[in-house]
């Protein structure tokens, strides 16, 4: 297997900060295990969805990605090519082909900015040599790409006078306005109503198939992951539990903490309730990790031999593998 | 697509931050009578040649005789020392006084400025050494270096200027960069870094826009306190001898007699001179701070004006189940008053029933009244809130009715409420269990305080934390145990209703789990009646007994969890059930609303929901549709129900 093989490939990716703030005279020797170990391959145009609890390491994973944050070890491979130590000006390029998508539309946009000085900036930035007219056309084109047509009737307002499903429609014209070829959406929909949700999802879709662009979903929520994801990487305490096809792993899933995380997705319907498995406690802190399998102590069904040793990937099928003691190997 | 377009069509023209500015501007008293000050010493300062009766530059035909004479006849404020007219020496003094001022500050306000920002947003070892030297800067008393410098150089104008200037910039340097940490750290610039943009454009676009205001109200004070420092240094002699300001006035009237020879007026009018421009600054640097951040003015929960209405009471009522009815909930009404505006009808007619255990879900999109609706029930409205028609009855007695120091008995101790992003509201710098102990007390002051003490520790068990993170601040909380922690003291007084404004919504599926469980097993453990208000249809299902659905501010449709989402009859029940992600059908494209909620200034005239719904009729657009009663307690305001 080549570099050339895949559009985006992550190798043994680790990502530790320092806990607590050094100070003049202390030293911190503590580690944050933010990311540790992951590996994922992205075809062009595919969607991957990243989910996972709060602090499990997907922010920073998708920041580290973006060259917002250094790698501590491994590899990122992006078209072709390596830029896990990318500088300034290669970064700069960099950008142009990757961009991202951020969680809160009503802190992602600067108050003070009108709507068209917020999508038109990359183009500011970057200085791709376009005339006024080209630029406007351009933000004009990535507005209505989002779905905010007219563009005419939103260029000249500001973000408070948007609502937040707009808003969200605004920050995802500024990530199109450059064309890049790889979308980062770190939980574009959590702060949304349900009804604006679906619309946000849809218009995601929609993105992935009239522009080719891949995604990488990052989220809570199984729930919303179903409608345009092509595979799945369930994240836990900086590492991948289980990965495979979106129906592979939403259909029958066998990590015990992917099978909680789908039990607890709200069903809309009083009929139907059903076990949950709510697992107590939250993400410990990646400082001090667990021994053995880092999901133990949450694992309702862990054995003793969870507690010393850290499983290895156990593949299902070609693309379906997960790492825990009591999955056996297809 | 088609319909946010149309949705969009009616709102207001854009207004620009600066037109919006100046409308808020208009408003403050303070600010303008400032402005106002400030605007006639200006005018005074720049047309002195005009306005002076006599040239203070010349001394031709002044004589001994001229000397210290009174106020009155050809001098209106009297002559100085050396025989001038004041009140010429007055306007051209002004114009020293401003110049030094204005000049003075503009350099402590560049310097301070750049120092912060800098500071502020690079971090780290730049930081450390800029802020430490500014901390030197800070401790050295500014007025005595000022004098031992401007001793030491001549004392001209520019020395003076550059003196203050250069002396004048610690506070500003300190008041940015704490702006600029706050700046620094919001999403929009991580954002902005993530197009691509370099340091030098993020600084521009990002974080001086938004430390501007801010440093427009700090620079207003800086000048005041610059031209104070030059009148101190032209008092004590150290002023440029040729040029006139009005410390310089009172030091030659205090150097040559004016005290002994009883000539006041050539004290006091430089005197007021300083006080005005002093006094308005200080107005308009104070208007503007609150012009440019609202919320200094008041409080969100201040009580709301309740409409008078005679106290009453009616017997408990109970449900068809036998169960009693706690809270009803009849026909309530409020509007929001703005001045020179319509009132906006945010809650229409709502009714409700909650009985005793019951858990009722209150589900609607953002801005549709939910939270109006809940702190109308405690009259917690902000004050242009007013509940203008209905009633809710809480045990037979009607809490639109009640005077100030009843509800108090009812707030927490009947009724308590668990504000909407309430769990980051804690006190960082105080225990939780501090925290909780002191709601306790608050509510029940004759309780000891180890009865207190355990009692903390019990509420706290209650909700799953064991009584050892008491002692613990709420940044060791996660924000799941913080949520715990604010159920915990909603329950405090023994409440029979909980209000739940949005619980779950910041919080991990996982988490928002927990605390849906929590929530259920508090019902059932301690009786409780709980109102969970959340926007998400799909959260409540699994253990509501009754559903609300508001839209628009007002009931969409009201029926038994059951009814809601199997046989719901209201258009908009059924696309938010459609909206859900339902994993058993993973092909199916989402079904989404489009368009918006309606801005509470712009309803439509018929149904509220028209715009957005599939199935609108004719009338629905024209009409506004009646709430229809079907079987049971179901009701739904729709016109497809018209018979």
């Amino acid at each position: 297997m080549t570099n050339m093989d895949y559009f985006l490939e992550v190798r043994d990716l680790k990502k530790y900060f320092q806990a607590g703030r050094p100070g003049w005279f202390s030293k911190s020797t503590r580690l944050v295990h933010a990311v540790d170990d992951i590996s994922l391959q992205l075809q062009r145009g595919e969607v991957i969805a990243l989910v996972g609890e709060s602090g499990c390491g997907k922010s920073t994973l998708a920041l580290t990605l973006m060259g917002l944050e250094k790698p501590t070890a491994g590899q990122i491979i992006f078209e072709g090519e390596d830029i896990t130590h990318a500088d300034e000006s290669q970064l700069k390029t960099l950008r142009q082909r990757i961009q991202m998508v951020f969680q809160d539309p009503y802190e992602s946009l600067n108050p003070t900015q009108s709507i068209e000085e917020i999508v038109g900036e990359p183009l500011v930035v970057h200085d791709l040599g376009l005339s006024p007219a080209e630029r406007r056309e351009r933000v004009v084109r990535a507005l209505e790409d989002a779905g905010l047509k007219p563009a005419d009737i939103y260029m000249r307002r500001f973000p408070h006078e948007l609502s937040g499903g707009q808003r969200q429609r605004v920050v995802i014209a500024g990530a199109l306005v450059l064309e890049p070829h790889l979308l980062l959406a770190d939980e574009p929909v959590s702060m949304l109503d349900v009804s604006i949700r679906a619309e946000i999802l849809n218009l995601l879709a929609d993105l992935r198939k009239s522009r080719q662009i891949s995604i990488i979903f990052i989220t809570h929520d199984l729930g919303t992951v179903g409608y345009f994801a092509d595979r799945i990487a369930v994240m836990y305490l900086g590492r991948i539990v289980e990965t495979g096809a979106m129906r592979e792993v939403l259909e029958s899933p066998q990590h015990p903490y992917t099978r909680a995380l789908l039990s607890v997705i709200p069903v809309p319907n009083p009929r139907l309730r059903r076990e949950r498995v709510i697992l107590q406690g939250e993400t410990p802190n990646p400082i001090d990790l667990p021994s053995g399998c880092r999901f133990h102590p949450r694992c309702p069904v862990a054995i003793e031999r969870c507690k010393q040793e850290d499983p290895p990937y156990v593949r299902l099928s070609a693309t379906h593998q997960t790492a825990c003691w009591l999955v056996k190997e297809a | 697509m088609q319909a946010i377009a149309e949705s969009s069509k009616p709102k207001t023209q854009s207004t620009s931050p600066l037109l919006t500015f100046w409308r808020t501007f208009r408003r403050n008293p303070m600010a303008l009578v400032g402005l106002t000050m400030l605007i006639i010493i200006l005018l005074l300062a720049v047309f002195a040649r005009q306005l002076a009766p006599y040239d203070v530059t010349s001394s031709a035909n002044v004589s001994t005789a001229d000397i210290y004479n009174p106020p009155g006849g050809a001098h209106l404020l009297g002559t100085d020392d050396a025989g001038k007219d004041v009140l010429s020496n007055f306007f051209f003094g002004a114009r020293i006084s401003l110049i030094v001022g204005f000049f003075a500050a503009f350099i402590s306000v560049f310097i301070g400025g750049v120092i912060g920002i800098v500071a502020g947003f690079y971090g780290g070892r730049i930081e450390n050494i800029l802020m430490r030297f500014t901390d030197i800067m800070l401790v050295i008393p500014d007025l005595p270096l000022m004098v031992v410098i401007v001793a030491l150089t001549k004392p001209s104008l520019i020395n003076i200027i550059f003196v203050i200037g250069l002396l004048g910039w610690t506070t500003t340097a300190r008041i940015v960069r704490s702006q600029t940490l706050a700046v620094k750290s919001r999403k929009f610039v991580l954002r902005a870094r993530a197009i691509g943009a370099g340091n030098f454009h993020i600084i521009l676009h990002h974080i001086l826009p938004l430390v501007m205001p801010l440093l427009v109200v700090n620079a207003i004070l800086v000048i005041s306190l610059a031209i104070l420092n030059e009148s101190a240094l032209s008092f004590i002699g150290l002023g440029d001898p040729t040029a006139l300001s009005w410390g310089q006035m009172l030091n030659y009237a205090f150097g040559r007699g004016a005290m002994s020879a009883g000539a006041w007026w050539a004290l006091v009018v430089p005197g007021l001179g300083i006080v005005w421009v002093v006094l308005a600054l200080t107005l308009l640097g104070h208007g503007l701070e609150q012009v440019l951040n609202p919320r200094l003015e008041f409080h969100h929960l201040e009580p709301g004006r309740p409409v008078v209405q005679s106290e009453a009471r009616q017997p408990v009522a109970r449900a068809e189940d036998g169960r009693p009815i706690l809270l009803e909930v009849q026909n309530l009404s409020v509007d929001y008053v703005t001045a020179g505006k319509p009132p906006a009808r945010a809650v229409e007619n709502v009714s409700f029933q909650l009985r005793e255990g019951e858990l009722m879900g209150l589900v609607g999109e953002s801005g549709c009244g939910k939270t109006t609706l809940m702190l109308a029930l405690l009259r917690l409205l902000p004050p242009a809130g007013q509940i203008v028609g209905g009633k809710v009855w809480f045990m037979g007695r009607d809490l639109t009715a009640m005077d100030e120091t009843e509800l108090q008995t009812v707030r927490w101790n009947g009724i308590s409420i668990v504000f909407q992003g309430a769990m980051n509201a804690f006190n960082p710098v105080r225990t939780i269990g501090d925290q909780i102990f002191e709601a306790i007390q608050k509510h029940t002051p004759i309780l000891p305080e180890d009865k207190i003490e355990d009692r903390v520790s019990e509420l706290l068990e209650l909700v799953g934390i064991s009584a050892e993170h008491k002692a613990h601040f709420p940044h060791q909380y996660s924000g799941g145990m913080r949520q715990r922690a604010m159920i915990a003291m909603a329950l405090a007084c023994n409440p029979s209703v909980v209000i739940a404004d949005e619980p779950t919504t910041a919080l991990d599926v996982m988490i928002q789990a927990q605390i849906l469980e929590l929530l259920d097993s508090l019902r059932k453990k301690l009786g409780l009646s709980i109102i969970f208000v959340t926007h998400d249809l799909g959260v409540v299902a699994e253990m509501c007994d009754s559903v609300l659905v508001m839209y628009g501010g007002v009931t969409a449709e009201y029926a038994s969890v059951d009814t809601i989402y199997n046989a719901p009859r209201h258009p908009y029940t059924q696309e938010l059930l459609k909206a859900f992600p339902d994993l058993s059908k993973l092909d199916k494209r989402l079904a989404s609303i489009p368009g918006y909620p309606p801005r509470l200034d712009q309803l439509p005239p018929g149904c509220r929901f028209a715009p957005r719904c599939p199935q609108a009729l004719e009338r629905c657009h024209t009409q506004p549709p009646a709430l229809h009663r079907l079987e049971g307690t179901h009701v739904a305001s729709c016109h497809l129900l018209d018979g």
